[in-house]
């Protein structure tokens, strides 16, 4: 009888209610499976990265005990390294420039495949396969030998590896897929119904609704691209050039410390892109609040 | 109460005696089947080098084992840059290998920074009696023996002789001048329209600069470690070098910049250029065939008389600070060096052998490239001076500015005055700091 009188939310609470009591409040347990990533986060990356911290305020030759400096690693980065700006400005262009290209690559490549069609699996998985390839060194290798003429030009050496990047539009391409499956049909449904074209319905249902998915793949785009190495590496035998073309920050960063045994000097190198990151980060975050659009939001 | 039980004691004693002749038992089957066992001990070995030096450094490692049971040795090779990347990391990771091929170049680099062990006392001591004093001193630092080179070579001018005859360019010959190169050069340039340049553009090696330097009395670095020129130097000698670059005598600026020390970017190599520079120790026994065609050896051209090359260790072997097998690491640099086995089988290999007996032993062996690498020290023996004390700290590091900064000149990004200062400036800074 008396069952028949609660609702049913009643009836949830109260099946919790003996769950809790009969194994008993236990959030040991929530930690307990956390234990892996917490540990791996903890040994694998906050720890490096102090260490990181403390060597960039050092001499540290890689070899020897390192030698308290202060400031004089950043002072000498900002006043006294001509490869250090040279090097800023090619990730700087290079960011401006792959980032951009590659979400549009990303999102027209997703707006054609995001069709009911069988063949639909095998186009996604073909255009997914360069990611998958693209961080490795071989491809590096052969579009070394693709782009010969190119890549020994300052002039065009940079835009190999922009081209390298955009071609591995991938990851973001299948973000953007899962994003478009999930606008409701009956926008699309209405807008046909107002008589909107392609276009029309392109900026004033897919895009705002996309714009979540947008500025995430733009966060993570550009962290990545400011990130970028292995090209650069592969491409220019490690070298950055011609004439310092594709010195690309971690690739400068990475010759200061294995090739010039300037471990401290490096360090700070990549603490200056960490904040730097993190700031360009802090403006994406605060330039959102204009142009992306939460569902259930009022506008 | 048991404490006081003799026959107790006793039988353990028996016990433990008994085992013991069991595990040295089992050690001996251990080392005479090959299998890993306590006594047995594993060290690395890597170097640098092509397939050819591999091939014959697996040979000679194969009979060291077999003359060593006990001792199994892993070895690992690179081409020179990536070998240098790759040996900073496992350093600097404190997985150093025991026994590494270390250059003339980082060895004072690696030996002051407390990375390498004495050769000549201590645990890993090396019989150095048939290595020459003036070679030795190549790898000492401060009094001590940290590389002890294996082999010498020495810088060598190297044309594709047919390609020459063809264009009607004169051979070298004793005494001939830069200019005499740069008219030769030419002559193939023009009679191929360009498509094979007489020479790969030499302008950014510091090598070959430095035997320019040495035709004039002068050298790369001071015995206090100082740069022992200036920036008017650099800029002669790159005025020298990008004349023919404009003349068309020598590659373009866009092949020139790609050259790494990999033989995939050296344009001789790629048949787009007759002639360069180089070690003679380059000439392994697949040289004409990886080449494509054969090469004729000569010494540098000169405007002095001096050749200005020297009798340099072609590399050297060291052991790591902290091999735990330094005595078994000594083992197999002795038998590297001083083997008459290892000799035949590792040939010109490295370079002519540094070790009197076995350069004369191997002398009589040699067919192909390494007859002519041969043949070509033979022939300058007299004329090569001794090498210098070992460059110092930053040494690398100056080696890769000046390649760095001579893109400048052939891109035209700078006249080649206010990038020979530029050069300076950064050089100074890498061997101070």
């Amino acid at each position: 009888m008396a069952v028949q009188v609660l609702g049913s939310r009643d009836v949830v609470r109260a099946s919790r209610e003996r769950q809790r009591r009969r194994y008993g409040e236990r959030p040991g347990i929530a930690y307990l499976f956390l234990s892996p990533w917490v540990l791996g986060a903890l040994l694998l990356t906050v720890g490096p990265m102090l260490g990181s911290l403390y060597l960039s305020f050092t001499d540290y030759d890689l070899f020897t005990t390192p030698e308290w400096v202060g400031l004089e690693n950043y002072r000498n980065l900002f006043t006294d390294d001509s490869r250090f700006v040279a090097a800023v400005w090619v990730t700087v262009r290079y960011v401006l420039i792959s980032t951009p290209l590659k979400l549009v690559a990303a999102l027209a490549v997703a707006l054609l495949l995001n069709r009911a069609s069988r063949a639909q699996g095998f186009y996604r998985s073909a255009f997914y396969a360069p990611s998958l390839l693209g961080a490795s060194v071989a491809v590096a290798l052969v579009w070394r030998v693709i782009f010969g003429d190119l890549v020994s030009s300052p002039r065009y050496a940079l835009l190999v590896i922009v081209a390298l990047a955009v071609w591995q539009f991938g990851a973001p391409m299948v973000i953007f897929l899962a994003g478009l499956e999930q606008i409701p049909q009956e926008l699309y449904d209405a807008s046909a119904v107002d008589g909107a074209g392609w276009w029309r319905t392109l900026r004033s249902v897919t895009l705002p609704m996309l714009s979540p998915v947008i500025f995430f793949n733009l966060v993570l785009e550009t962290i990545h691209a400011f990130q970028a190495f292995t090209g650069a590496f592969v491409i220019s035998s490690g070298r950055g050039g011609p004439i310092d073309s594709t010195l690309f920050y971690t690739l400068y960063l990475y010759q200061k410390g294995f090739n010039e045994f300037r471990m401290g000097y490096a360090s700070a190198m990549a603490w200056v892109l960490v904040l730097v990151v993190a700031a360009i980060t802090a403006v994406l975050f605060r330039t959102a609040r204009m142009w992306v659009f939460y569902a259930g939001e009022d506008r | 109460m048991r404490r006081g039980n003799r026959p107790g004691g006793v039988a353990r004693g028996i016990a433990l005696a008994a085992l013991g002749v069991l595990l040295g038992a089992t050690a001996a089957c251990g080392s005479d089947g090959g299998s890993s066992s306590g006594s047995n001990v594993t060290i690395r070995f890597d170097w640098w080098g092509n397939p050819d030096r591999a091939e014959v450094t697996e040979r000679a490692i194969d009979l060291f084992e077999q003359k060593n049971p006990t001792i199994k040795v892993e070895t690992s090779y690179a081409e020179f840059n990536a070998y240098f990347q790759k040996l900073t990391t496992q350093i600097a990771g404190g997985g150093a290998p025991d026994v590494l091929q270390m250059d003339y170049r980082y060895v004072r680099e690696y030996a002051d920074r407390g990375v390498l062990s004495e050769l000549d006392s201590g645990p890993s001591q090396v019989d150095t009696a048939g290595v020459t004093q003036q070679l030795l001193s190549g790898g000492t630092i401060n009094g001590k023996l940290y590389g002890i080179p294996p082999t010498q070579n020495t810088q060598v001018f190297s044309y594709d002789f047919a390609q020459w005859e063809k264009s009607g360019a004169a051979a070298p010959k004793d005494g001939w001048t830069w200019t005499d190169l740069k008219t030769a050069a030419q002559k193939v340039s023009d009679s191929t329209s360009g498509a094979v340049r007489g020479l790969g553009d030499f302008g950014g090696i510091e090598d070959w600069f430095e035997v320019w330097l040495r035709q004039q009395g002068k050298q790369l670095y001071t015995p206090d470690g100082k740069l022992g020129y200036t920036a008017a130097e650099v800029a002669q000698w790159w005025q020298m070098t990008d004349g023919m670059r404009r003349s068309g005598a020598s590659t373009p600026a866009e092949l020139t910049t790609k050259m790494d020390g990999s033989q995939a970017n050296d344009p001789v190599a790629q048949k787009k250029a007759s002639a360069g520079f180089g070690y003679d120790s380059g000439f392994t026994a697949k040289s004409w065939e990886i080449l494509g065609r054969e090469f004729k050896l000569a010494a540098f051209p000169t405007d002095t008389g001096k050749i200005g090359q020297y009798a340099k260790p072609a590399m050297m072997f060291s052991v790591s600070k902290r091999s735990e097998h330094k005595p078994e690491a000594a083992k197999l640099i002795n038998f590297l060096i001083n083997d008459a086995d290892a000799g035949k089988i590792l040939g010109m290999s490295r370079g002519l052998p540094a070790n009197a007996q076995i350069r004369e032993q191997v002398g009589g062996t040699l067919s192909g490239p390494p007859a002519v690498g041969f043949q070509f020290e033979q022939q300058v023996a007299a004329k090569l001076e001794p090498a210098p004390p070992p460059p110092p700290k930053g040494a690398g590091t100056v080696k890769s500015t000046f390649q760095r900064v001579y893109d400048d000149v052939i891109f035209e990004r700078s006249t080649i005055a206010q990038a020979a200062d530029k050069f300076i400036a950064e050089a100074q800074k890498a061997i101070s700091t």
